[in-house]
């Protein structure tokens, strides 16, 4: 009996290993054009540019020596750069949070019914659609300081007297709230989109039953819709994080950097250095900064998506 | 035993070695006609269009004469040097490359034009001397570039109004822009912007604040490579600046891009601006208001000096890389013996930079700079292209005495090159105009960043100076 259940288990075991061992094989073979990707695409560039960052490397010359930590040295005691890094979170921290609460805001006026539905979706999307390059084009003339639309506007509307004017991108303060307007207006869909699809996945049942012990408008929100959607939220949030953190694009159309360097961003003041200047070690090394801030922001998007598995 | 470092520079030299391996060649400027091949040109979106609608076929048609297809790619100007930075890195991509400031940061990679310059030389004579100081690096000894075109950059002035302040020559020094600029606020209260100088990140405001620099005495090197920015002109210039901003721009002009001065002018919201005739010619074929009250003036005096940093200086590269250097340097040569074609192309704003290339036909060598010179003069003495009076852009053809080159007084070299595009000086300039600084925390600031340009340059022997560094 005893040997006869051996006999009829190891074939059994054998079986099993067998299966496991090519599911092994295929989850390899899947993901290897993914980590091939990540290896070419992601981790190549990362460990060239820190390599570069240690270096005198410039755009016209394959040869360097190496400099160790001189160009991080440089940079930090640059007023222009601590000014980029100080820009960077700005940036990305007031509009993500504009993002959020205009997105909830569009989101529940979405959830209604109300004539004309479907263009307003459609109107709220678009500048998710719209390539960024152009659009801040478009931006731009709204915001030129000489013929600036925003300015005629007010001016027609008497908000504007003889000799007042706005410099959108001449004044340092102006600029980075065009920046942040930018930003928020190109963020918007998306989070508007992540926060209806939350909001409606949200039972009725819900609602009602809170209705009922006389939550109001308020508590519902914040006790209930908040916390339901919380995973939601946070993808939403990390993306627009990390898609405004790492933008170079809104500020090297819109302001180049200026008013005298005033509106740089990392990525932009990289791009400056790194290839218009041709600094490249420099330029580098600036964009390394980017990293830590990544880094914690990509182990939040991990765990906050495995918790959303769980979920 | 290697050291890591050995073995990355030694591979990194390898790499090098086997770029110019290949790419060494014959450099022999007669080529047989017969021998088919192939020409990438990178070129700019000129600033005049009809120049590249005569640009493209012609070079198309020069290529067909010899069996070589001539292919032109353009780019936007603030394109030109991320695209060769790409080519470099890639090593591969065009044959010729066009640069429009300082080519200078990329020497290393580009083949020596000595023989292509004397070729010209011998047949039109000498180049003018602010190309000659743009495209060769006399501490290298290399010609790493080759200017075929270069383009003054006078003041621009709106007459209708600084003839109402009692001007109607236009401004002469720097100092009739301070006191003009509360009278033109008094006799146009719509302008926007009375004197539009801009201090901006963009390739006009770096020509510009490098002219108030070097009239009042400063610069950022002096003629043997020593960084002199941090000096008492400098901060005369810098007073001047602010002196200027306080009375007769705003705002505006800190976020100027390329385009803005010539958009402020010809909308009638400015009075001056420096700019080549790109912006004219834009209100010439648009037939705008402004066309009658057009006019220009050459540089303005300054305490120490009377000069303009040239507003485009080209400089055709031929890289190392190309796989068709001979034909490239025949381009080159055709390129420059086309001088009157081209400077007609362009409405006039391209000036030859070997005068001696737009000289009569049969004209002997020694004779053919002032033969071509003559020509010149004719063109703007009576501008084929409608101006009214005709003799509008006389003052273009007396140009060359008040013009110079990115570096004055010493050569261009790659480390102005850096400077320029990192726009250090329109920073400084910026900041002690509007109070961010004071001009001499402004200068003290340009001038440590200016020096690690310099410094780094020097390290890769591309550079000289340094000794006497302020």
């Amino acid at each position: 009996m005893t040997s006869t259940t051996a006999v009829s288990v190891a074939p059994t075991l054998h079986a099993g290993e067998t299966i496991r061992r090519s599911d092994r094989r295929l989850g390899i073979v899947m993901l290897a054009p993914a980590l091939l990707y990540i290896a070419l695409l992601v981790a190549v560039p990362f460990l060239l540019a820190l390599f570069l960052s240690l270096t005198n490397s410039s755009a016209g010359s394959l040869e360097f020596s190496f400099v160790g930590l001189q160009n991080f040295e440089n940079v930090i005691a640059s007023p222009v750069f601590r000014r980029a890094l100080r820009n960077t979170f700005v940036f990305t921290f007031v509009s993500q949070l504009a993002v959020i609460v205009l997105g909830n805001v569009l989101a529940r006026a979405l959830m209604k019914s109300f004539h004309g539905k479907a263009i307003a979706r459609f109107l709220i999307l678009l500048p998710w659609a719209a390539p960024i390059s152009l659009a801040t084009l478009g931006w731009l003339w709204i915001f030129d300081s000489t013929f600036s639309v925003i300015n005629w506007l007010l001016k027609v509307a008497g908000w504007l007297g003889p000799g007042q004017w706005y410099y959108w991108l001449g004044d340092p303060t102006l600029g980075m709230v065009a920046v942040i307007m930018i930003h928020v207006w190109r963020m918007l869909p998306f989070s508007t989109v992540i926060l209806l699809a939350g909001l409606t996945s949200i039972p009725n049942e819900v609602r009602e039953a809170s209705a009922i012990d006389g939550a109001g408008l308020f508590s519902r929100i914040f006790r209930i819709e908040i916390p339901m959607m919380k995973p939601l939220l946070t993808v939403a949030v990390l993306f627009g994080v990390v898609f405004t953190f790492t933008d170079m694009s809104v500020v090297y159309l819109l302001t180049r950097g200026g008013p005298y360097n005033s509106t740089h961003v990392l990525a932009s003041l990289a791009f400056q250095e790194g290839v218009l200047g041709g600094d490249v070690g420099r330029g580098a090394a600036v964009a390394i900064f980017l990293v830590p801030v990544l880094v914690v922001l990509a182990i939040f998007m991990l765990r906050t998506s495995r918790r959303a598995e769980v979920v | 035993m290697q050291t890591r470092r050995q073995f990355i520079q030694r591979g990194t030299k390898l790499v090098a070695a086997g770029a110019v391996a290949t790419a060494a060649g014959p450099t022999i400027l007669v080529r047989d006609a017969k021998a088919a091949g192939q020409l990438k040109i990178l070129q700019w979106s000129h600033f005049v269009p009809a120049y590249d609608k005569w640009f493209d076929p012609w070079a198309k048609e020069w290529g067909s004469k010899r069996g070589v297809e001539v292919t032109v790619d353009h780019v936007g100007f603030a394109d030109v040097v991320p695209r060769a930075t790409a080519e470099v890195a890639a090593q591969s991509g065009h044959d010729v490359h066009m640069f429009l400031g300082l080519a200078s940061a990329f020497e290393e990679h580009v083949i020596d034009l000595k023989d292509v310059v004397a070729t010209l030389e011998k047949k039109h004579g000498k180049q003018v001397e602010l190309a000659h100081r743009s495209t060769y690096n006399p501490f290298t000894r290399k010609q790493f570039a080759l200017s075929d075109m270069w383009v003054p950059d006078p003041g621009n002035y709106h007459k209708e109004v600084w003839t109402k302040i009692g001007k109607p020559q236009g401004p002469v020094t720097y100092d009739d822009l301070v006191w003009a600029a509360p009278e033109v606020k008094k006799v146009a209260p719509q302008m926007q912007i009375p004197i539009g100088v801009g201090l901006s990140q963009d390739i006009d405001s770096n020509m510009a604040v490098r002219n108030i620099l070097w009239c009042h005495g400063g610069s950022i090197q002096d003629k043997d490579g020593n960084v002199v920015l941090n000096s008492p002109e400098t901060l005369a210039a810098l007073e001047y600046a602010k002196k200027l901003y306080s009375v007769g721009m705003t705002q505006a002009v800190l976020s100027w891009n390329a385009a803005s001065n010539n958009q402020a002018f010809n909308a009638q919201e400015t009075s001056y601006i420096l700019n080549s005739i790109s912006a004219y010619r834009t209100a010439q074929d648009n037939k705008l208001p402004v066309l009658e009250h057009y006019y220009f003036v050459p540089a303005l005096k300054g305490p120490k000096a009377t000069l303009a940093s040239e507003h485009v200086m080209s400089g055709y590269v031929v890289w190392k890389f190309s796989k068709n250097q001979d034909v490239a340097k025949e381009f080159l040569v055709a390129l420059v013996d086309a001088a009157r074609e081209s400077m007609l192309a362009s409405k006039l704003y391209n000036f030859p930079s070997f005068y001696g290339a737009a000289a009569e036909p049969g004209t002997p060598v020694n004779k053919r700079a002032e033969s071509g010179g003559a020509w010149i003069t004719a063109q703007c003495n009576k501008d084929p292209f409608g101006s009214n009076p005709p003799d509008k852009l006389a003052l273009l053809a007396k140009s060359v005495p008040w013009s110079t080159n990115l570096g004055h007084p010493g050569f261009g070299n790659p480390a102005e090159g850096e400077i320029f595009d990192t726009y250090v000086l329109t920073d400084m300039f910026a900041k002690a105009a509007t109070g961010a600084l004071s001009p001499k925390d402004s200068m003290m600031e340009a001038s440590t960043r200016a020096k690690q340009i310099f410094d780094k340059w020097r390290q890769k022997k591309m550079v000289p100076g340094g000794g006497k560094d302020k």
